[in-house]
């Protein structure tokens, strides 16, 4: 292949017009867990497939793969964890220097964009690999109410009713495709995460271990909130849909 | 001296600000307009040290456009002023401060809400229902509390403006060649008739 | 004029009661002698902190907002609120920073600390040294007369609602012999159950 000579920099273009780094960052992310979100009439639900490496590994109390952004605005993460978190903090700052320039919550495509723009440098600014990292961004403005955004290595991003990213990606889009309603609600998309995760990850056991859920809505006084799901929730979640037996009941069989 | 004032009625707010250009002892333009438009539905009106105003008014002009323009979506009035109250903090501490007392009309089309922000130039902001700088503030306030309602429709606001206007004829030591009015309200910025 | 301490005028008070804090401003923001709002609070939430503002009322929105960006982002890092004790040094060094051109402001601090229930309240000067104090704390233009006012009302292991009647008396008839603040009062009376926000009415001149 005649890659060789053209991906070691990430700002040249092959004489196929790739950038091979760019590239290679997004393979790197299809290897991670597959993080799904969809967008309800009354919220938006973000799930995501958190690999448990080892039994020795010591299970973090927070979240790994769901970070909050704002008080409006949370996000799911696919690819390296610390090039996340650089992004994450870098965003954090961001959204609160609007805050404080302008005194209101900044709107949530324009945080998505800021995002994006940085990860975007780094494809054109040479000597540097990229973020290996995509996005899902869940949430909420007055001028738009609920968004649903992807943004991936190369800096673009864009709106979504419902998408997801990571490993088996294309038969998760292959199923929200199939399940997605228009008109359905945050009860009914959180179930339909679950499902779709039930089916996309590799082991079928589905625990609260593997599972990270996050959602955004509105309050009684129409205030947005997030909430990154505890342990406990996730296990409601899973009783109430039923899956975990389902899915037990097929091992056995097979 | 200036003359910078501000009524909030139910759903516009009225400005006036005098025509005369004074410096020193002698009245250099009788058709000086003191307001800058900030986007559709905000407008800015000043008073201060010459060159400082027009320059701090267009700094603040240009910034909200510019938002425009990258966003696609106008600054909601209350943005603007924290971002005009930041600038003016900003050079407050810097080598040269803007000398610069403002005043921000709006009108949110979003939350349907007219406001008036009352900033001077150490930017100490306020949402204020009238609001006037300067002198200006020592003849007309007494007769804004005693008449101002809050849900006063536009004629009696105007009526209120009248009588504003009136005193400050009567009090102030020397002619500023009338007012422009000015409304903001929910279709934008318009200039009113001349208030005798 | 002179003094960028006095020029918009304004008080704050905060007490410490029996398992209870309380945090108390009023409302005149002025230009000299001329009054311009009666709508500005300066007491300020961030989590289960309170934080009073008196000074340079651009001061005491800058730092306001200062104070939001920070506990913003110390929220989402720590995945907590901020605890009092924690924020009267972070207070401390915001105001340190600027030792040189300092904020002309006079913060207070009261809340209870959600790890051992016990209340916390401290003040500071313009550049940050922190005092802390056991009984009370007062802050701005009426500060000499709020002296006297919790000097003589104030005593040990007063209960939520009597301590809401010794600050309110203490600040309102501190606020009367002082022309630069008054113009009505707000107080926040706070247990580690419920936070309970009154507003007081005062006379007008």
């Amino acid at each position: 292949m005649g890659s060789r000579r053209y991906d070691s920099r990430t700002t040249i273009f092959s004489p196929e017009g790739r950038l091979y780094q760019v590239e290679y960052a997004l393979e790197a992310i299809s290897h991670a867990g597959t993080a799904i979100g969809i967008l309800a009439s009354d919220g938006i639900v973000l799930a995501a497939e958190r690999k448990v490496t080892s039994k020795l590994l010591e299970q973090d109390t927070s979240a790994e793969k769901m970070y909050i952004l704002n008080d409006s605005t949370v996000c799911a993460v696919a690819g390296i964890t610390s090039d996340a978190s650089i992004l994450v903090n870098s965003a954090r700052v961001q959204a609160q220097r609007y805050l404080r320039t302008y005194g209101q919550e900044i709107p949530c495509e324009q945080l998505v964009r800021q995002l994006s723009d940085i990860k975007q440098g780094y494809t054109q600014h040479g000597g540097l690999r990229p973020f290996g990292v995509s996005f899902i961004y869940a949430g909420w403005d007055d001028e738009r109410g609920f968004q649903l955004y992807q943004s991936n290595p190369s800096g673009n991003y864009s709106g979504w009713k419902a998408t997801s990213m990571g490993a088996n990606n294309t038969s998760a889009s292959t199923l929200l495709k199939q399940d997605f309603k228009d008109d359905a609600n945050l009860e009914d998309s959180c179930e339909l995460a679950i499902k779709v995760l039930s089916k996309t990850m590799d082991n079928a056991n589905l625990s609260s271990e593997k599972l990270e859920f996050a959602t955004v809505g509105l309050d009684t006084n129409g205030k947005v909130y997030h909430k990154i799901w505890k342990p406990s929730d996730i296990d409601a979640l899973l009783k109430k849909t039923g899956l975990v037996k389902e899915e037990e009941d097929e091992d056995k069989t097979d | 001296m200036d003359i910078v004032l501000g009524i909030t009625t139910k759903d516009a707010v009225i400005i006036a600000t005098s025509k005369a250009a004074v410096r020193g002892i002698s009245i250099l333009k009788v058709t000086d307009d003191k307001t800058r438009q900030l986007s559709d539905n905000s407008l800015m009106a000043f008073t201060g040290e010459a060159g400082d105003t027009v320059q701090f008014a267009e700094l603040i002009q240009a910034n909200a456009r510019l938002y425009s323009m990258r966003n696609g979506v106008d600054l909601s009035p209350t943005a603007i002023s924290n971002f005009t109250r930041n600038e003016l903090a900003n050079a407050l501490r810097s080598r040269k401060p803007f000398q610069v007392n403002v005043l921000i009309a709006g009108f949110d089309k979003k939350t349907n809400k007219s406001s008036l922000n009352w900033i001077d130039y150490l930017a100490a902001n306020v949402s204020l229902p009238y609001a006037a700088h300067g002198y200006a503030s020592y003849y007309t306030l007494s007769l804004l509390d005693r008449h101002h309602k809050k849900d006063m429709n536009l004629e009696e606001g105007l009526e209120l403006l009248k009588a504003c206007i009136a005193e400050l004829q009567k009090r102030i030591p020397f002619d500023f060649k009338g007012v422009y009015v000015k409304i903001v309200d929910k279709d934008g910025v318009r200039d009113l008739d001349d208030i005798e | 004029m002179s003094n960028p301490q006095e020029i918009n005028g304004g008080a704050a008070v905060a007490m410490v009661g029996k398992d209870c804090v309380a945090i108390a401003c009023d409302l005149r923001m002025g230009s000299s002698a001329l009054g311009v709002s009666n709508d500005f609070e300066k007491i300020f939430n961030y989590g289960n902190v309170y934080l009073g503002l008196t000074g340079l009322a651009t001061d005491v929105l800058t730092l306001s907002d200062v104070f939001k960006f920070k506990t913003n982002l110390y929220k989402m890092r720590e995945e907590r609120a901020i605890e009092p004790q924690t924020f009267a040094n972070l207070v401390s060094s915001t105001l340190y920073e600027k030792r040189f051109g300092p904020y002309f402001v006079g913060p207070i601090v009261a809340g209870i600390n959600s790890v051992d229930n016990k209340p916390f309240i401290c003040g500071f000067d313009l550049i940050g040294c922190i005092d802390f104090a056991k009984d009370f704390i007062v802050s701005g233009t009426a500060s000499d007369q709020l002296y006297g006012m919790c000097e003589s009302l104030w005593e040990p292991g007063l209960e939520a609602d009597d301590l809401f009647e010794t600050i309110s008396q203490a600040l309102l008839n501190g606020l009367d012999r002082d022309a630069l603040s008054g113009w009505g009062a707000v107080v926040y009376i706070i247990t580690k159950e419920k936070v309970v926000k009154r507003l007081l009415k005062t006379r007008q001149d």
